[in-house]
């Protein structure tokens, strides 16, 4: 096991595994330490489990079976199982999806108390895209009609999904060319799992085509609809100040974490924890107030609509719960460690889960569904505020540290003053170089928070304008670059340009799901130039990530034209000729590809070089890096 | 005579030979029934991991003279005279260590087994597969090994092989990968990972 200092770059993290281990309480990183070494053939790829005639794996020393039993080789396993994984982020997000369209179509029918459309604007905005005739129907009407539109788009009734009309037309073109124009968000997967199949899609480079499409049907798809439906319901982001890491925990309120991904869960306990009957009940227990916090994706989307809090990111979870100042965590589903209720256990934390389709050992399983949530969560509340007399021994030991959230295409494009030509000056000027999504998870492969922190340091030092989601945004915002003041950190013309508007040289644009703000902001931009996506100084990355979503999440990206630096492997290296065409083939194909670099030093320039080369190919100026 | 080599730079980290280990070591001889099986059937080959994560197979080298045999006092660690595999009878294991405090290797672990009298703990290590063997089969863990960590050869084939290879590797110009493509970019990217 390496030293706290090794494990992560966070004080709060550091603090609280020494604590886990006075308490005796296990986490992923022992965990992890205890599955080395990890199995070579699942690393590299070149195992397969798909049927029973196997399970089979490839020798990759060239000695051994060099075909499993149905006769498929390296390439065919390598990506049969990339597919799949992309075929699971892609379920992932969507479903979550679903659930949004499910809530709209419920208030839509008056089934939902407690839910509303909070921004009518945005409705009519989608209704449009959809195709639904607004005028002179009421806001309910308009919400039925487009939520029947979306779960259209999970079918098998379209050509093409409804939202690729946001995409610019060369880059649609292309996706029709190659054949990887996504027709129904289920379908895709569907079929995904379908060509996988023992005795199906045996051409590794079909199979890897037909994983751009079911990548594409989440990103421009299932992942879209769930940030487009959440901000009907719940409000259009726009910039919020919060604060973050451990410290947000208070020692003299009722503290209470939501955890998981969907805002439909986090957004009833919000409204609850606001009542002043439950208020009151807390001042009687002792306690000074009802504190709402967040950890993972659906804190992020509280964050991003009401500034509530953040507790930590994915590898914080179960330190979290180690402070003891949890009354109750509740949990939906995606990325809840099965660890959590055993850990929850050695302090009074009372675990929740609420989703129909997620269970977890050692948690206490309270359904939340649209016609019972409001109802649900006040309960809920009062439980925990019940609670708050249980608490024993208390120990947070940071103080949180500020930050600013809620950055929307709307709400940039609005600090831009209604257009993004200010941006794309700058850009063309060469006082922002380019633009980086930096996306994704933690993995305890990677030292906690340093792949994100230090890339995007690095990016902003050179001008490079960083957007964030998910995991990301809490470790960038712990590390103070999620402030205005933080322009000091930035290059001079990114400095400038920030600090004209007011705004950190990184903003936080969400949830994973909410990484398709990035296409859409992407997709403006290629129109203004009247380019395509592939064409822009551009890039993405995932430095730490860990989960299917996120292999999905940058599988969109490059067939969407970004280019996307990994940090961790993905289990590919078994096939040289699948490596070749994720690292240089797909140039040609969707003109971006993916590298791996777990260094975000190097990582760094990497982006730079291809961030330069861009603008050199579209005659701006540019530098040797 | 044929004998289990090891090839460190092989290993693959995928553990398969401690399963098939505990498996032929069991009283079924078959995984699914293996499993139910009381006491456990438990591997005597084991994986470790390396500085980088890397996996090493570590069994008994069956030494010669061996430490743990010099160190039993019972008199339960003999050497076989025909295949020079060094063995434990546990009827006569009193289950001291003395064996395992003297082993370079930590290889002998210390629980029931299939053979030992029910309820007692007896030191428990390699047997290069003398039963199986003696059937005609290769020692399970060579057989599970997909990689070539574990190979069972004769010792002579294998050292000129080995032999071979350190020629051709410091020829002029040569360029002999010690391992393939696929496992050198995995490794480079774990050491990266680690190094941060």
């Amino acid at each position: 096991m390496a030293t706290f200092e090794n494990i992560s770059i966070t004080e709060d993290a550091r603090l609280l595994l020494e604590k886990t281990r006075r308490d005796g309480v296990e986490t992923v990183w022992q965990r992890h330490d205890a599955q080395q070494p990890q199995c070579g053939y699942c690393e590299t790829g070149l195992s397969c489990r798909i049927c029973i005639m196997g399970p089979c794996r490839i020798d990759p020393f060239g000695e051994g079976p060099q075909r499993g039993v149905c006769g498929a080789d390296a390439d065919i396993i390598v990506a049969r199982n990339l597919c799949r994984m992309i075929a699971a982020g892609a379920a992932s997000h969507s479903d979550h999806g679903r659930d949004l369209v499910e809530v709209l179509a419920a208030v839509a029918a008056g089934k939902a108390p407690g839910y509303r459309i909070r921004d009518e604007q945005k409705l009519k905005s989608v209704a449009a895209e959809y195709g639904v005739e607004t005028d002179g129907k009421d806001t309910l009407a308009i919400a039925a009609e487009v939520a029947d539109a979306m779960m259209e788009d999970y079918g098998m009734r379209r050509k093409s999904l409804t939202l690729l009309s946001r995409a610019p037309e060369k880059r649609r073109q292309l996706w029709e060319k190659i054949g990887v124009t996504p027709r129904g968000i289920d379908r895709e997967t569907s079929e995904m799992m379908h060509r996988t199949h023992m005795g199906v899609d045996n051409g590794w480079q079909s199979l890897l085509l037909q994983g751009l499409r079911n990548a594409l049907s989440d990103g421009w798809g299932g992942s879209m609809i769930a940030t487009e439906v959440s901000d009907i319901l719940f409000g259009v982001p726009s910039p919020k100040a919060t604060t973050v890491n451990v410290g947000v925990l208070r020692e003299d309120q009722v503290n209470i974490v939501v955890h998981g991904h969907n805002p439909v869960v986090s957004e009833m306990i919000l409204k609850a924890c606001e009542s002043p009957d439950l208020l009151a009940l807390a001042r009687e227990k002792g306690a000074a107030g009802i504190n709402l916090a967040g950890v993972c994706c659906t804190g992020n989307e509280l964050l991003m609509r009401h500034g509530i809090p953040m507790a930590g990111n994915h590898l914080m979870t179960e330190l979290v719960l180690s402070t003891g100042a949890v009354e109750m965590m509740l949990v939906d589903y995606q990325c809840i460690m099965p660890s959590l209720g055993t850990i929850a256990g050695c302090y009074h934390t009372r675990m929740i889960s609420t989703s129909d389709k997620a269970r977890f050992p050692g948690m206490e399983h309270r359904e939340f569904h649209p016609d019972n949530a409001e109802k649900m969560a006040a309960e809920l509340v009062r439980e925990a505020v019940e609670n708050f007399t249980r608490r024993k021994q208390v120990y947070i030991p940071v103080q949180p540290v500020n930050a600013v959230g809620g950055f929307s295409v709307e709400a940039i494009v609005g600090a831009l003053g209604g257009t993004p030509e200010p941006l794309l000056d700058a850009i063309k000027a060469g006082k922002i170089r380019g633009a980086v999504g930096i996306v994704g998870c933690n993995n305890p492969k990677i030292k906690h928070d340093y792949g994100h922190v230090t890339l995007s340091r690095r990016l902003i030092e050179n001008d490079i304008l960083v957007v964030d989601t998910g995991c990301v945004s809490v470790a960038t915002a712990k590390a103070g670059l999620k402030v205005p003041e933080a322009i000091e950190m930035a290059g001079p013309g990114l400095k400038e340009v920030c600090g004209a508007l007011g705004i950190p040289p990184v903003l936080h644009l969400g949830s994973c799901v909410d990484n398709v703000r990035i296409l859409v902001l992407a997709s403006a931009l290629a129109d203004a130039l009247g380019v395509d996506i592939s064409d822009l100084p551009l890039a993405g990355a995932a430095p730490e990530w860990y989960s299917e979503k996120a292999a999905t999440i940058g599988t969109y990206f490059v067939a969407s034209g970004v280019y996307t630096v990994l940090g961790p492997m993905p289990p590919v290296t078994g096939s040289a000729n699948v490596v070749g065409l994720l690292t240089e083939g797909l140039n040609d194909v969707v003109g971006a590809t993916f590298a791996v670099e777990p260094d975000p030093e190097k990582a760094a320039m990497l982006i730079r070089r291809h961030i330069e080369g861009k603008r050199k190919a579209l005659g701006l100026s540019s530098v040797e890096v | 005579m044929k004998q289990v080599v090891v090839h460190p730079e092989r290993c693959v980290g995928c553990m398969q030979c401690m399963v098939a280990c505990a498996v032929a070591h069991s009283r079924s001889g078959q995984l699914y029934t293996a499993l139910a099986e009381r006491p456990r059937p438990r591997p005597r080959v084991h994986v470790g991991a390396g500085l980088y994560n890397e996996g090493f197979p570590n069994r008994c080298r069956h030494c010669d003279p061996a430490p743990c045999l010099l160190a039993c006092l019972a008199g339960a660690i003999f050497r076989d005279a025909h295949t020079g595999t060094v063995l434990i009878d546990p009827d006569k294991c009193i289950n001291c260590a003395s064996c395992a405090m003297a082993c370079p290797y930590g290889v002998i672990r210390f629980h029931e087994d299939p053979v030992a009298p029910p309820g007692k703990t007896v030191a428990v290590k390699c047997d290069n597969c003398d039963q199986r063997v003696a059937q005609g089969l290769a020692p399970a863990c060579t057989e599970a090994c997909k990689s070539g960590a574990l190979t069972y050869e004769e010792m002579d084939e294998a050292m000129r092989r080995k032999t071979a290879e350190v020629a051709r590797s410091v020829s002029t110009g040569a360029e002999t990968a010690a391992v393939p493509p696929a496992l050198a970019l995995l490794m480079a990217v774990k050491k990266a990972e680690l190094s941060l």
